[in-house]
C-alpha cells in the first residue's frame, strides 16, 4: 500500500493524475485525506529537490519568530516536509499578536541575532528596512545559485511584490525606482464587505454598491433588526483603524493621505473631497455603527459579525472568512461582496495588509534562512495551506487558479471568489510610505474619534489634522 | 434600642452583601465564562442558563485547543509553571538579600547608607521599557538572554526594593531595647537578628513577600523582551487565545481562573499577616 500511494503521488507530480482523483484513489486504498496530502507533499518536495541543492545547509538550525496566526499554523503543520527535504532543523517562537511587534522591534533594535527570519507586516518594514535591520531580499531572489529554479517570484501578485518594496525615500512610490525588497509577501487580506445573508434575505436587502447605499442599508438594519447594528468598522485610537475599510473607501474617491509639493510631503486630508468622505463615514458610524465604536479593533468587528450583532462589516475579507467557520453563531450565514463606494469608480480599491517574511540583518546564516523562506513562500507550501489549512488569501496567482482551492472556497464561502476577483486588480497599499507612518496615522484615527464624538466638526478637525501633520513632517525634516 | 440594633445590623448585612456582589461580580462572571463554550458566551442577550462544560480547562491542561482554525497547540501550563518559577525564585532571592539589607539599613548608620538604600528604591522608578533594550544588549553579551537566571536577576528590579523598603520600616518599629537585652546575655548580632528581629518582623515580612509576589506574578514585559516563547509567564501566555481567527473567550476565562488561583491561595493563607503587617508598618511611633 505504501508503494502504491507513493506511485500515485508521483503521478500527480508528473501531471498524469489530478489531485481530486489522487485523493479518491487514496481513499480507495484506505488512506485518509491528511495522510494522502502528506505523501503528495513529500513527492512534490522530492521532485523539487532534484532541480536544486536543498541539502546545502543540512544540519543547520534556523530560528523563526512567528505571530500566533493561521498562516503560522499552516506552516508549522507542513514543516516536516521542509525538514525532510533539506535535512535542516527549524525552531520557532510563537508570540500572541497583541505583543508580537513589541517583541520584533525589541529584538531587531537591540541587534540580537536570536532569530534568522520572522513574520512582519509591510508597514513595519518602513521602519525596519531603512534602519538597516532587514536584508534586501533582491540579493537572494536575483541570485540563481541561491534560489531554486521553480521558485517563480513573478507568480506572486505584482501589487503585493511592489507593496513590500520601498526605496526608503519618503513619498517615493512603493516598488518604484531603487526600491529594496524588504520582505516576501506570504499571505494577505484586502478590504471589502462581508454581510449576514440570513438577515439581508429576511429584510429584503441587497449588499450596497456605493457609499450612499452603504449608509442607507446600514441605517435600515439598525432600525429594523432587533439587537443588531448596521455596519461594523474599527474605531480604536490606532493606525489600524484607518487602514482597512476607511482607507479603501477613501482611496476609491481618489483621495490621498499625502501629496508631494515642491519635493515636500504635504498632508492631503483637508481637501473638499476628503472632507465629504469623512462626513459620510462619521455619519455612518453615528447612525449605524457599534455603540462602543471607539474601542473597536479587528477582534470586536469580527466577533460581532460572527455572533450576529452586526449586519455587515467593511473590513478584511479574511475576517469575514474566519467568522464563517464553526464556533460562530452565524457560521454558514455570511456572504461576501466587492465594494466600490464611489459611484464613478470603475472598480474597488481595497487597501491591503500583507503578512510577509523578513530576514534579520543580524542573522549569521542568511543563506540557510533563505532556503526556509523560499520554501515557506513557494508554490507547494502555498497550495498545501490554501487547500488544507486557512492559509488565505494566497499571494500567488497559481494558487488562485488552482481548481481544488477554488472548489473548497466556493463550497463553504459563497461569493468569496467573486468578491476577490472584482477586488484584486485594485488591491494594494494606498498609504504613502514615510517614516512617521504609525504616529501620523494614529493621530488621524484620534481625530476621527473626535469627529464621531461630535467634539469637533469634520471640516475643522481635518484642517487641524493637516496642520499638525505638516508641522511634524517639517520637524522631522521630511 | 435593641430593635434599632437589629435593624441596623440587617441594613449593614444588606449593604455589605450589595458591595460584595458589586466587587465580586466580575470574578463571578469570569468563573461562569470558564465553564461555557464561546457560543454561549457570545449569546445575545447574555444568559445565566447554560450547559456547563469542562472543555476550556481540558484544552488548557492537555495543551490542545480545538478552534475554527483546526487543532492548535497551546502551552498554557508551561506558562503557568514559568510564572511559578520566576515569581517564587525572585521573591526567595529578594528575601535572602533584602531582609539582612533592610536590617542593616534600619539598625546601623554607615557611610552612604541612605544613598545606597535610595538607589535601590530608584529601581522602582525606572520605566521598564527604558531599561530593557540596554539590558537586552548586555544580556546577549553575557549569555543571560533567554535564561531563567537572567530573568530572576531582572525581576529583582521589582521585588528587591519592595521587600527592602517595607521590611526596613518594620525593623525600625521594633524596639532596640529587646535586642540589646538579648545581646547582653552574650548573644552575637547575627543570632539577635535571626532569633529576635526576624520573628518580631514576621508580619511585615509576610506582607512584603505577598506584595512582591503579586508584582512579580503580574509582570509582563521583562520575559517578553528578554526570553523566548518557552519561558513566557501566564501574563503573556493568556494572550495566545486572542487570534486573528477569533477570540477564545472561554479559554481566556479559564486561564484567568487558573492564573489567579496561586496568588489567591497565597493571599488567603497570608491574610492575617497581611492586615496586621500593613497596619503595623503604616503607623510610626
Amino acid at each position: 500500500m505504501y508503494s502504491r500511494i507513493q506511485d500515485l503521488a508521483n503521478a500527480v507530480v508528473r501531471r498524469q493524475l489530478d489531485r481530486r482523483n489522487f485523493l479518491r484513489r487514496a481513499g480507495q486504498l484506505g488512506i485518509g485525506a491528511s495522510a494522502a496530502t502528506y505523501f503528495l507533499n513529500r513527492a512534490q518536495s522530492t521532485a523539487l529537490a532534484q532541480d536544486f541543492d536543498w541539502q546545502k545547509h543540512k544540519g543547520t538550525t534556523v530560528k523563526l519568530l512567528l505571530n500566533k496566526h493561521p498562516y503560522a499554523d499552516a506552516m508549522i503543520a507542513n514543516l516536516d516536509t521542509f525538514k525532510s527535504m533539506t535535512g535542516m532543523e527549524v525552531t520557532y517562537d510563537v508570540f500572541p499578536e497583541d505583543v508580537y511587534f513589541d517583541k520584533v522591534t525589541a529584538e531587531l533594535s537591540s541587534g540580537g541575532g536570536n532569530y534568522d527570519a520572522f513574520m512582519t507586516g509591510a508597514y513595519q518594514t518602513w521602519q525596519y528596512g531603512p534602519a538597516g535591520w532587514l536584508v534586501d531580499m533582491n540579493e537572494f531572489i536575483n541570485d540563481a545559485a541561491l534560489t531554486n529554479p521553480n521558485y517563480n517570484w513573478e507568480d506572486i501578485l505584482p501589487n503585493l511584490r511592489a507593496s513590500t518594496a520601498w526605496s526608503g525615500v519618503p513619498g517615493a512610490e512603493l516598488g518604484g525606482e531603487g526600491a529594496k525588497q524588504w520582505a516576501i509577501p506570504w499571505g494577505f487580506e484586502l478590504n471589502s464587505i462581508a454581510y449576514n445573508k440570513r438577515v439581508f434575505d429576511a429584510q429584503g436587502l441587497t449588499p450596497p454598491n456605493n457609499m450612499a447605499e452603504l449608509l442607507e442599508v446600514a441605517a435600515k438594519i439598525s432600525k429594523d433588526v432587533d439587537g443588531m447594528y448596521g455596519v461594523g468598522v474599527r474605531g480604536s485610537r490606532s493606525w489600524a483603524t484607518i487602514h482597512p475599510g476607511f482607507l479603501s473607501g477613501y482611496s476609491n474617491f481618489n483621495e490621498r493621505d499625502f501629496t508631494m509639493e515642491d519635493g515636500k510631503l504635504m498632508a492631503a486630508m483637508a481637501t473638499p473631497g476628503s472632507k465629504s468622505f469623512h462626513a459620510d463615514w462619521v455619519k455612518m458610524i453615528q447612525d449605524s455603527g457599534p455603540r462602543d465604536w471607539a474601542t473597536y479593533t479587528w477582534y470586536q468587528v469580527g466577533t460581532d459579525l460572527g455572533a450576529g450583532a452586526s449586519g455587515m462589516i467593511y473590513d478584511a475579507d479574511i475576517l469575514g472568512y474566519f467568522m464563517n467557520g464553526e464556533g460562530n453563531a452565524e457560521a454558514g450565514n455570511l456572504a461576501y461582496h466587492a465594494f466600490a463606494p464611489n459611484p464613478e469608480a470603475s472598480a474597488p480599491t481595497p487597501n491591503v495588509w500583507i503578512w510577509s517574511l523578513g530576514m534579520s540583518n543580524f542573522s549569521t546564516q542568511k543563506e540557510a534562512a533563505w532556503l526556509f523562506m523560499q520554501w515557506a513562500s513557494g508554490t507547494d507550501h502555498a497550495l498545501f495551506g490554501a487547500r488544507d489549512m486557512d492559509f488565505v488569501n494566497p499571494v500567488r496567482q497559481s494558487v488562485w487558479d488552482d481548481q481544488a482551492f477554488q472548489d473548497r472556497i466556493a463550497k463553504s464561502y459563497p461569493g468569496y471568489l467573486e468578491q476577490y476577483k472584482a477586488s484584486a486588480p485594485g488591491s494594494k497599499i494606498y498609504f504613502t510610505p514615510q517614516p512617521l507612518f504609525f504616529n501620523l496615522t494614529t493621530e488621524w484615527a484620534s481625530m476621527l474619534q473626535q469627529m464621531v464624538g461630535n467634539e469637533v466638526p469634520v471640516d475643522e478637525g481635518l484642517d487641524q489634522l493637516a496642520e499638525s501633520v505638516n508641522r511634524q513632517l517639517r520637524q522631522a525634516g521630511i | 434600642m435593641q430593635r434599632q440594633t437589629v435593624i441596623g445590623r440587617g441594613v449593614r448585612v444588606v449593604l455589605l452583601t450589595l458591595v460584595g456582589l458589586f466587587f465580586l461580580f466580575p470574578i463571578f462572571w469570569v468563573l461562569l465564562m470558564s465553564f461555557q463554550t464561546n457560543q454561549d458566551i457570545l449569546r445575545i442577550p447574555p444568559s445565566l442558563v447554560f450547559t456547563p462544560t469542562l472543555e476550556n480547562y481540558g484544552a488548557l491542561i492537555s495543551g490542545r485547543l480545538e478552534s475554527t482554525a483546526g487543532v492548535l497547540e497551546i502551552r498554557f501550563m508551561n506558562n503557568l509553571m514559568n510564572s511559578v518559577i520566576l515569581a517564587v525564585s525572585s521573591v526567595a532571592l529578594s528575601l535572602l538579600l533584602g531582609i539582612p539589607a533592610a536590617y542593616a539599613f534600619a539598625r546601623f548608620k554607615f557611610r552612604l547608607g541612605e544613598d545606597i538604600a535610595f538607589t535601590l528604591l530608584s529601581f522602582r522608578f525606572a520605566p521598564p521599557l527604558l531599561v530593557l533594550l540596554p539590558l537586552a544588549l548586555y544580556f546577549q553579551q553575557m549569555g543571560l538572554i533567554d535564561t531563567y537566571i537572567g530573568l530572576i536577576w531582572v525581576y529583582q528590579l521589582i521585588t528587591l526594593p519592595l521587600i527592602l523598603w517595607i521590611v526596613r520600616g518594620y525593623f525600625e518599629d521594633i524596639s532596640e531595647d529587646i535586642e540589646h537585652a538579648y545581646r547582653l546575655d552574650g548573644n552575637g548580632w547575627f543570632k539577635t537578628f535571626t532569633r529576635i528581629a526576624i520573628p518580631l518582623a514576621k508580619p511585615g515580612i509576610a506582607a512584603a513577600t505577598l506584595l512582591s509576589f503579586i508584582f512579580a506574578w503580574n509582570n509582563f514585559v521583562f520575559a517578553l523582551i528578554l526570553a523566548s516563547a518557552d519561558k513566557q509567564p501566564v501574563t503573556v501566555g493568556a494572550l495566545a487565545f486572542v487570534t486573528a481567527s477569533g477570540i477564545q473567550y472561554g479559554q481566556i476565562a479559564a486561564s484567568i481562573v487558573l492564573s489567579v488561583t496561586p496568588t489567591l491561595l497565597l493571599a488567603l493563607y497570608a491574610q492575617r499577616y497581611l492586615v496586621e503587617g500593613l497596619s503595623l508598618g503604616a503607623v510610626k511611633g
